[in-house]
This record gives C-alpha cells, structure tokens and sequence, in this order.
C-alpha cells in the first residue's frame, strides 16, 4: 500500500481530489460506504493507412468516478472529467440522489477491506512510454513500412502505434487506498496480399502490446501479418466433412480462452447464463486442459498489484487436467457467494463500474512440437480466425472460419472460403488431443497450438 | 446541463492567425458536453443507477496528407489554442512521413443549428419515474413464464450539446438527445438455456419510451420459444430473410464495402467497382440520414464535419452508384461530401460512416414468398454479423428460423449461421417483399461506436450456407 510520503509529486493533486471527494461522501448519512476512483490517462497514436503515415493523435482525459451504496444495497454510481471540487461535489450530490431513489439489491454485501498484497508486482511502468516524444516510435513504423513494400504481392497496410499511460487512485470508506501507474504500447497491422496472376486477395492481421516500449518488435509483427495473409490466398470452396481441428494460438483464444474468461465470470455464472453452471470441480475437458489466470507476472500486460477495487490480484488455477476448478470474482459477486473477492474488478476507465475480468490467460502448454500435431493427419483443417463466438449459455458454437486452411497428408494446403466449423465448446474440451510445448502471446491471452480430434465442418461444395 | 457557447470572434481569428502562420491548410474543432442517465436492473435489484457529465473538445489540423489531432478536456480558450497548436505539431509530423499528398477541397460553409425535436424533454422527467418505467420491463419479463431464470433491462438517455467550427468559417451548433431501451430474457427447461435480446432507441424525448411499452414482455415471450427451438443442421439453402435481418444484412455485408475510407485503403471489394452491376436487378441501396421524422435511432442533421446529411443512393437497379464520404475520400476522390463522416464524440476522429441504411422495397407479400418455396429457411433477427470486406467472406448469426417445406412454414431452428460471399450473394436475390421496417442498432469501426439504423423488406435469397452444429 502507498501512504502519502511515497506518492509522486506529480500526482498529488490526483490524491487530494480523491480524498476530498471520500470526505464528502462521508458526510452524508445516508451512505453505508462509498468508493472513489480518480483516474489520468495520456494517448498517443500513429496510424498507418496504405503503408504510409496518415495521421497522428494525441488525448488527455482525467476523470473520477463515485459509488455509494446505502443500507438497502441501492448503488448510486456518477462520474465527470472535471476533478474541480465544485464539480467533484455536484457528482457526488448525483450520486447520492441516485442511490436514495434506486431499488434495493439485497445481494450487496459491502465495498473491500484493506488486505496487503502477497506479491509485489513489477515491471508493469515504463518511464519511456510516460515520456515518449512523438517522433520515437517513427522507427517502428519505418520498418513496418518497409518490410511491406519489399513484398511485391502486398496491396497494402494498415495498422498503427499507440501508446497510454495512466495512472489511477482507489479510495473507500473502509479503508482502502491504493494507487497504480501502469503504461502499454502495442504495434497492429494489417495486410492485404494479392496472389500474383490471379484475381484474388487474401488478409491478416497481428498485433503485439508490451508494458515496455523496447520489448516492441515490428519486423516480427508485420512477418507475421503477411505469414498469415498469404495463408489466406488459394481459396477453396470444400464438402461438408468430419475431421481432426487444429487452432492456432490465435484459434485457441477465439474459441477456447475467451469464451472461457466470460463462462467463469461469475456475474454470468451466478445468473445461471454461463455454460459452465453446474460444472465446478467437475472433470469435465481432457486431460490436456489446464489453464490458470495470473495477475501477478512481472512485466505482463493483465499484471497490476491490487485489481480496480483495490484486492490484491491472484494467481488461480481455473482448468487442472480437464477439471474445472475456479471462477473470477469482483467485490459484489464474492459478497454474494461468501467468499473472498479473486481480485479480478477492471474498469475500462473512470466512466465504468468495476466489472469481472481475466488478468493474465494461460493455456498451459503439452509436450509436442507443433509439427508433431500436424503429422498424423490425412485431412484436416486448420482454424486460424473466425469473427464468431460460442453462445455463452449452452456452449454452442457456429462459426465461418475467415483465415483457415485444408491440411492434407500432414501438410498446411489451400485456404478456405465458406466454411463453417460446428461444435459444442464442452465437446470440443474433451477432444483435445494434443498441445504444442510452446506458448504465443497475445495481450494478455497465452496459447499454444490445439488439435482437436473430430469436428463437423460444413462446406459449400 | 451548459452547452458550449459559441467561440467568441477574436478566439476564432486567433485560431485562424496561428494555422495560417503554420501553413495548415483545414482546421477543425468540436467541442462537446454531454450528460446522461444509465439505469440497469437485473432480476428487479440495482445494478446501476448513475448519472455522469463528460465535456471536452477534438480538435484536428491537416496538410498535405498528413492529419494531426489533440483530444482536450479542459475547453477554456487557452486549452483549445493549446490543443490546436499540438493538433498542428502532429500534422506537421505526419505530413512530412506520408506518401500520400492531397488537399482537403473547400466547401460552402454552414452556419446553423440544430436541435432535436421532441415532445417531452428528459430534463422534466423525474429519475424516480425511469426507474418506474425500467423495473415494470424487468417485472414484465420475470412475470411473463416460470421459466424465465434471469431478466436484464437497461434504460439509457442522454443531451449532447456540441459546438462544430472549421477553417472554412462553418459554425454548427447541435443539441440532440437520445434514448434507449433494452431487455435481455434468459428461460432454462431440461437444462436448455436461451438468451433473448429486444432494443428500441431513437432520437427523441422521453415520448420515445411509449415504442418500449412492452418489450419485456416481447423479449420473454421469444426467449420462451427459443425453448422449443431445435439446432439447425448445415447445408445449403433458400433464404428468406426477415427486415431486420435484411437491414443487419445489408449494412455488414454491403454498406461497409461502400465507405470510401476503405475504398482508398485498398480494403474493399468494391473498388473500382462504381458503374459497375453488383446485385439483382431490382436491388436499389440507400442510406438516407435525414428521415422526415428525424427520429430514427441514426438519422442526424449534420455529420460530425459539418457537411448537411442527405439520401445517398448506393445501389440503383443493381448497379454501384456511389460511395460513403468523409471530407477526406470525397476530396481525394474529387467528388462532392456526401455527409458521412461521422465520430463517436468529440474524442474520436471523424470515419466514413453510415447512417439510416436501408434496402428499397419491391412487390413480394411474405405469404407469397413462402408458397413460392419449396425447400427453404424463414430467418427471424439476428444476434450479430460481420464481414471482412477485403475478401467478401460474411456471416450472421440469426436468432431463429423456421423451415420451409412445400411452400409452408414448418418446424422452428434456433444458432443458424448464414454465411456467403457479398457479391456472389446479391445476385441471387429472387424476391423482394414490400414493406420496409427499422430497426436500430450500434455500428463499431476502427474502435469507433456510432447509433445507426438498418432497415428493409423480407428478402429471399438463393443458395445460402448455413452452418449448424450437426
């Protein structure tokens, strides 16, 4: 925890508006606790259109936000991007109005206590991100250009750079106080590729965010875009088929991690909305399915010491061979369970209410080589990207695979148009047969690649 | 709540005096504030009440190419005559890394204002009466079956009062409100579990909550059936799209492809297009922002450059009319602004965007559609729709459909994907009904959300790919 001594000096009146905004909550009787959150973040973007620099933008906000809860459980919620006290004091009053008139929620329970965080979390600040001058990141994008015109069968890349830094305060009326500064950068691109002499164009995409400008790496970015454009050329139209399914990394986020970070979002789960309802310390996925969610890796992007109400993050194991083990959980949503919150409240910025999401995903890896997933198989496909996601509440998934390809004889071959995978994801969990031994990282998604042994595929042939 | 006042004369000539001195060639600044209620319920207790204030100012310079823009919160002059120096920095910066140059041509200018029409202003309705209003949707829904396991309702209004100014001596001052309404129903039986979504919204007053009247009891009652509904299994079919699926149809897998933002940045299949046949004959595409009501949930009066909102033919008897332009395609494509550059606020930079985008009506009745097909799908809704628009690869998930079997509606099918090739699809269009309905919606891009309306008739289509898990 920060006590005032520590706090930089630049972000002093950040602290006094905070605290000045808990006293004034304070004073009215009829609050039972009562949270303030103030927040400044700085952005900076350069965007690429047909490979050349297009624009460049900068942004400033810094805002707070209020909860008051009273007795009933009624939350009042109001924010401003104004931290004047005259404004900070108006908010509130909204606040408050907001909380006598609202119905009750018998469910609260209350805000946090003050709990010292077991680990200390680093590497989560970069001071060249904080600093950076505008033209720095030109290098980046100089060879992000480059590496793009050299290609003759590129049409053409977009993408940009953007950086952000913020830094935010929690203040509650049982105690809390604590404090974050945390920047990221991220390079994306995308790519049109054209297959040469024929009529036909093909697309990827990639992107990479670190906490530290120098972990940045374009060159492998944009060699990765156009890897994935040019497996997007030689489109075929395929029969209807039932066959082995391989996700990449990126595969395994669309429709293993991310579904999974909604299903154990215990908000979904306690209304009875997610597929995973009556599953809890079930085996209920191969053997192979092992995921944990960590909030506390140096460096990572979905690191930070304490989540956005102020409780310490965690490491949790969610999937340990195939059984299905935890769930995330805010304040609100431990309060109603009676257990202790996982640390996992984010906010998107001031202007949210905290809401339940992962830190850091890891699809935890097997023991073969990519190459060894591919080997026995005579036909295959190859899921890379779809647009689609799984219906969260039955676990259904119907997807058009936009970037994926036909493997034949252990081999990665055409590209496919209109085709269409079909699958239960709790299906799908018990036939994962093998795991590469590698992870790729995406954000703050970790996956390595996935076969799956049998799945309906629907062409249009 | 304020809204922002106009600038005074001598701010403007000090902004015009320090672009001209740094050479910058358009300028522009939006400056906005904006204040809304959010109330959300789920199974009858408080989720969330709030309340919030946002102001700030956008402000963009450009030359030759290179575009620089400054997002400031504090909107005293001093911070926009800051703002508008960093906004010519960046440009600066970018201009002389950009490839491409072009100039920004000059239009007339407008100097008007606008303010949304509107029977009951939000102001003069107490809170306690949208709490009221929101929680008999809850109740509604939680009453409508013993099945219904989870309600959701959400209620939304706001006034964004905003203030347009640019180096063309365009000064438009708006003041619109708008509203919205959701209810999300969950119903379980024998460890089936549906979800249903129902969303009125427009531009309008409080007046606008009497189209909501009973969407909790809409929303259950389709959760209920989707009970009943079985999963589809794949193949290739006869379609007949309901409007709002129409609407959701032609908005992802054509209007997207038509903004010329995209057209430049090589990434739609629809470049080079124009004149060209690329749909039925009797396709005929719009997008019209400025419906004689002005209430429909994207109409708008002026787009968020300042150019005045007009119908825009796409597509007339099938062939490629004209695109979708912010200032920057149309000058690039040397063609008039057709009033579509559109931000989510002052904080975003203003996209090609669309607006009201519907497809024109015909002379088909559904019953005569049905009879007329033997082997088909009737789709009902949507859950969502994409497209990538550099290959022409689009699919939708349709919240439910009915098979078609010797000209009658037979058995119910619910996670049905449809999905195609935009250019192939379009051609094989086979009837065209004859009535349009609206429905609203939220359209993303580049990170970028703007309110948008779609809208059209019944639409039977040949061969479709649908994708089910069997």
């Amino acid at each position: 925890m920060i006590t005032k001594n520590n706090f930089p000096k630049e972000n002093n009146v950040l602290f006094n508006r905070g605290k000045f905004g808990l006293r004034i909550t304070e004073k009215y009787d009829k609050v039972k606790c009562s949270e303030i959150y103030v927040q400044k973040t700085d952005a900076f973007e350069i965007g690429l259109e047909k490979n050349s620099i297009k624009d460049c933008n900068k942004s400033e906000s810094c805002g707070f936000s209020v909860r008051v809860f009273d007795k009933r459980g009624s939350l009042g919620f109001a924010y401003a991007n104004d931290i004047s006290s005259k404004i900070i004091e108006k908010t509130i009053n909204n606040a408050v109005k907001m909380m006598k008139v609202g119905p009750p929620n018998d469910e609260f329970k209350d805000l946090p206590f003050p709990k010292k965080s077991n680990s200390k979390v680093t590497g989560i600040y970069d001071k060249n991100i904080k600093d950076l001058e505008f033209e720095t990141p030109f290098d980046l994008i100089k060879d992000m250009i480059k590496i793009s015109s050299d290609d003759s069968q590129v049409v053409t890349q977009s993408g940009d750079f953007s950086s952000l830094y913020t830094y935010y305060y929690v203040f509650n009326s049982n105690g809390i106080e604590i404090s974050s500064k945390e920047t990221a950068a991220s390079l994306t691109s995308s790519i049109v590729v054209k297959n040469n002499g024929k009529n036909e164009t093909g697309n990827g995409f990639h992107w990479q965010i670190e906490r530290k400008y120098k972990d940045l790496d374009a060159i492998k970015v944009v060699n990765k875009t156009l890897q994935m454009a040019k497996m997007n050329l030689n489109r075929i139209k395929i029969e209807t088929m039932n066959v082995p399914l391989i996700l990449t990394p990126k595969g395994v986020i669309s429709l293993i991690l991310n579904p999974i970070a909604s299903a154990i979002n215990a908000d979904t789960f306690q209304y009875n909305r997610s597929f995973l309802v009556g599953k809890l310390n079930k085996k209920i996925g191969s053997d192979l399915l092992n995921i944990e969610d960590n909030g506390l890796i140096n460096g990572a992007v979905g690191s930070s010491e304490f989540d956005a109400e102020g409780v310490p993050c965690q490491n949790k194991k969610i999937f340990e061979n195939g059984v299905f083990l935890s769930l995330l959980h805010n304040s609100f949503t431990a309060g109603k369970d009676n257990v202790e919150s996982t640390g996992n409240a984010q906010r998107n910025s001031f202007s949210s209410t905290p809401n339940i999401g992962s830190t850091n995903l890891y699809f935890n890896p097997g023991d073969y080589k990519t190459q060894e997933l591919f080997e026995d198989i005579k036909i295959g496909i190859l899921l890379d990207y779809t647009g689609d996601s799984p219906n969260l509440a039955t676990g259904d998934f119907s997807g058009l695979i936009l970037n994926g390809n036909i493997i034949r004889n252990g081999e990665i071959q055409e590209s496919l148009n209109e085709t269409m995978v079909g699958i239960n994801i709790l299906d799908l969990f018990n036939r994962i047969e093998k795991v590469s031994n590698k992870l790729e990282v995406y954000g703050s998604k970790n996956a390595p690649y996935v076969k799956i042994s049998n799945v309906q595929i629907s062409g249009s042939k | 709540m304020e809204s922002p006042k106009p600038l005074e004369s001598n701010l403007i000539s000090k902004l015009t005096k320090l672009a001209t001195k740094k050479r910058i060639e358009f300028w522009d600044i939006r400056v906005a504030s904006s204040s809304g209620t959010l109330l959300e319920f789920t199974n009858g207790k408080n989720k969330e009440v709030s309340y919030s204030n946002i102001k700030g100012a956008g402000i963009r310079a450009f030359i030759n190419g290179g575009w620089g823009f400054s997002v400031k919160q504090n909107i005293s002059d001093s911070s926009i005559i800051e703002g508008l120096n960093e906004a010519i920095k960046l440009a600066l910066f970018a201009e002389r890394y950009s490839k491409f140059k072009f100039k920004i041509k000059e239009y007339d200018l407008i100097r008007d204002k606008y303010t949304t029409k509107l029977k009951t202003p939000l102001k003069d309705v107490d809170i306690e009466q949208k709490i009221d209003f929101a929680l008999q949707i809850e109740k509604d829904a939680h009453d409508f079956d013993p099945r219904v396991i989870n309600t959701n309702s959400l209620y939304t209004d706001g006034i964004i009062n905003s203030l347009l100014i640019n180096s063309f001596g365009s000064s438009i001052e708006q003041s619109i409100s708008i509203l919205r309404i959701f209810s999300i129903v969950y119903a379980k039986e024998n460890g089936n579990l549906q979800r249903n979504f129902e969303s009125i919204g427009g531009i309008g007053g409080y007046e606008l909550t009497k189209k909501a009247d009973k969407i909790g009891i809409k929303s259950a009652k389709k959760a209920i059936k989707l009970l009943s509904a079985k999963p589809v299994k794949g193949g290739k079919f006869t379609v007949i799209m309901d409007p709002k699926l129409t609407g959701v149809f032609i908005h992802e897998a054509f209007g997207h492809a038509c903004e010329a933002d995209l057209v430049i940045a090589k990434e739609s299949i629809l470049e080079e297009k124009l004149g060209e046949k690329v749909a039925s004959e009797n396709i005929s595409i719009i997008d019209d922002p400025t419906p004689s009501d002005m209430a429909l949930f994207g109409s708008y009066k002026f787009d968020d450059e300042g150019i005045a909102a007009k119908p825009v033919q796409l597509v007339e008897n099938g062939v490629l009319k004209t695109y979708l332009h912010d200032l920057e395609s149309a000058s690039r494509m040397n063609v008039s602004p057709n009033g579509h550059g559109r931000a989510s606020s002052y904080s975003s930079k203003p996209q090609a965007r669309m607006g009201v985008t519907y497809l024109k009506e015909h002379d088909w009745k559904l019953n005569e559609m049905i009879e007329d097909t033997k082997n088909g799908v009737l789709c009902e809704n949507w859950k969502y729709g994409y497209t990538n628009p550099a290959t022409g690869n689009f699919q939708f998930k349709t919240r439910n459909c009915y098979k078609i079997e010797n000209g009658e509606k037979t058995e119910l099918m619910r996670d049905v994907g449809l999905s195609g090739l935009i250019l192939e699809i379009l051609n094989r269009v086979s009837a065209i009904g004859n009535k349009i309905e609206y429905s609203d919606g939220v359209c993303g891009k580049g990170g970028q959300r703007v309110r948008n309306c779609t809208g059209g008739p019944y639409l039977r289509v040949e061969d479709v790919v649908m994708g089910g898990l069997q």
